[in-house]
């Protein structure tokens, strides 16, 4: 073998080996990517509560499937699904979790002083500066029933130990 | 910019590139090219892989009790690439045992444990112990019926052993019984313990290796060559990388063809008709089941530390008689007794 030809396939071989090395490896690469990737969530259609049960001014707490608080409320008297709001208690500035102040009909995030009206739009503080809402939550009436639209479960271990804590849980007065 | 960048490392990191040729390029002796001889080489990179897919793996694995068996389940079903993953965990466990087993008889039968390697055929010992024991806690921590049933056997077996046995069953399992805290214990053995464990053993056996350098045979087809040795660099670490690129298609195929199976969930009220641990504890199952107890579990004790001392055994035999061989067929002979046991464990159902 002449040495010019000899180097060809030293060189050659050593592309092709390096060709075996990096394609699998990104192929790994891609899959351990693809493995650590949270799943993309999917939303689905819960049942809430009979809206006959729901007066107007009421309101109530619904734990979705992964574990979220969403406050249900009833503002008004149509018998439409406009009547009714469902609103994240997660403020949307750094998400924190905010609660409702019945002396000044406010939510309230006590991390820096966030304050939304009853329908979720921001009053004072960073959210207001920035124009942040609550984010809300679609809901439905069928046959006289309220569906909610959230996050369905993803991880198996809020399925598996919360399902007892699931849905609705204490009605109280207000917010509207 | 790069010779800058260069400069800029050289200034507080001096070292140069002919300290790095020095380094990596250990003389390999010629009988390496021998595919037999990547033996060694195998278990390391089975190894890190076992390391990178158990990281995976432990991303989504949540050991108790309550979860474990569901988060198996989720990673094998749900999660994207999971069950390829897993397998290749399953497998490389699997393969990792082999080859450390395939290195040690290649060790034993070519001699390269006498004088002056006895230290590192020791740590080699305590190596393939450890891998065993790694392959038990993580088999344990599926949570199916066969690893918790198992798990509660090798307890008790543990707890045979005279005076020490109760002891480390209790420091095992957290407890008289499989109760929450087992599956912690065994995860933190698994996942942190024991592979550093492995890992210090492993630096240590090749920097003895590095140090004493590698035993030197001759084949009758290597005495015609001119060198007595080849670079390390590239020349051996291609022969490695082509044998790793090798094992992943095998894990691979294995993967697919053969998925890492989930039994039912453990329930700790029904023993299984059929309990079965890992292939690579057939002998010692099979051997538990041909003798009593303590009796079993005492002469195992002994065989493994008849394996551990072996290298001044042979010594000491082949000064004080004129059988200069005798080891070749003490092996032989012992490999044939863990191939008959292991395959009459395998072929019968109790």
């Amino acid at each position: 073998m002449n040495p010019s030809r000899r180097q060809f396939f030293k060189n050659s071989s050593r592309i092709f080996l390096a060709a075996a090395i990096v394609a699998p490896l990104g192929m790994f690469g891609q899959m351990v990517i693809r493995f650590l990737y949270p799943k993309k969530r999917s939303d689905h259609w819960f049942f809430v509560s009979t809206t006959a049960k729901f007066e107007p001014g009421k309101s109530t707490t619904y734990k979705t499937p992964e574990g979220q608080s969403v406050i249900i409320s009833r503002v008004k008297e149509t018998g439409t699904v406009d009547d009714f709001i469902a609103l994240s208690n997660v403020c949307p500035h750094l998400g924190c979790k905010v609660h409702w102040q019945g002396d000044d009909k406010t939510f309230f995030c006590p991390c820096h002083n966030g304050k939304f009206s009853a329908l979720g739009k921001p009053l004072t503080g960073p959210p207001a500066k920035a124009n942040q809402e609550l984010i809300q939550f679609p809901l439905k009436i069928e046959k006289g029933l309220l569906y909610i639209r959230v996050p369905s479960e993803s991880l198996f271990r809020i399925s598996k130990l919360n399902s007892k804590h699931r849905g609705c849980t204490n009605q109280r007065r207000t917010p509207a | 910019m790069i010779l800058k960048l260069k400069g800029w490392f050289q200034e507080r990191l001096p070292v140069s590139g002919e300290q790095i040729r020095e380094l990596t390029n250990e003389p390999v002796p010629n009988h390496m090219k021998h595919w037999w001889f990547c033996l060694g080489g195998t278990p390391a990179f089975l190894f890190l892989l076992q390391i990178v897919t158990g990281i995976l793996l432990s991303f989504y694995y949540s050991p108790s009790t309550l979860t474990a068996y569901e988060s198996v389940k989720y990673i094998s079903e749900s999660v994207p690439y999971g069950h390829y993953i897993r397998g290749l965990h399953k497998w490389g466990a699997t393969f990792f045992i082999a080859s450390i087993i395939l290195h040690q008889m290649r060790v034993y039968f070519s001699g390269a444990y006498r004088y002056p390697r006895e230290i590192n055929w020791m740590i080699g010992m305590c190596i393939l112990l450890c891998s065993t024991v790694l392959g038990f806690t993580g088999y344990s921590l599926i949570y199916e019926q066969l690893s918790f049933w198992g798990a509660t056997v090798g307890a008790n077996i543990a707890d045979s052993i005279p005076f020490i046995g109760p002891l480390m069953k209790k420091v095992l399992l957290g407890g008289e019984a499989y109760n929450a805290n087992t599956i912690n214990r065994f995860f933190i053995l698994h996942a942190a313990v024991l592979p550093c464990v492995l890992a210090v053993l492993l630096f240590i056996h090749i920097s003895i290796l590095r140090i004493q350098g590698i035993s030197e045979l001759e084949f009758s087809s290597d005495k015609k060559q001119k060198n007595k040795v080849f670079n390390f660099f590239p020349d051996h670490l291609f022969t490695e990388i082509i044998m790793a690129l090798i094992l992943m298609i095998l894990l691979s195929a294995l993967t697919t063809l053969f998925p890492a199976h989930l039994g039912e969930k453990a329930n700790p009220l029904i023993t299984p008709e059929m309990i079965k641990p890992e292939w690579y504890f057939y002998t010692v199952f099979r051997w538990l089941k041909l003798f009593s107890g303590t009796f079993a579990v005492l002469s195992t004790g002994f065989i493994i530390f008849l394996m551990f001392s072996w290298p001044f055994i042979d010594s000491w035999f082949r000064r004080k008689t004129k059988y200069q061989e005798a080891s070749v067929w003490i092996g032989l002979f012992s490999v044939l007794i863990i191939i008959s046991l292991t395959a009459w464990e395998a072929l019968v159902v109790h």
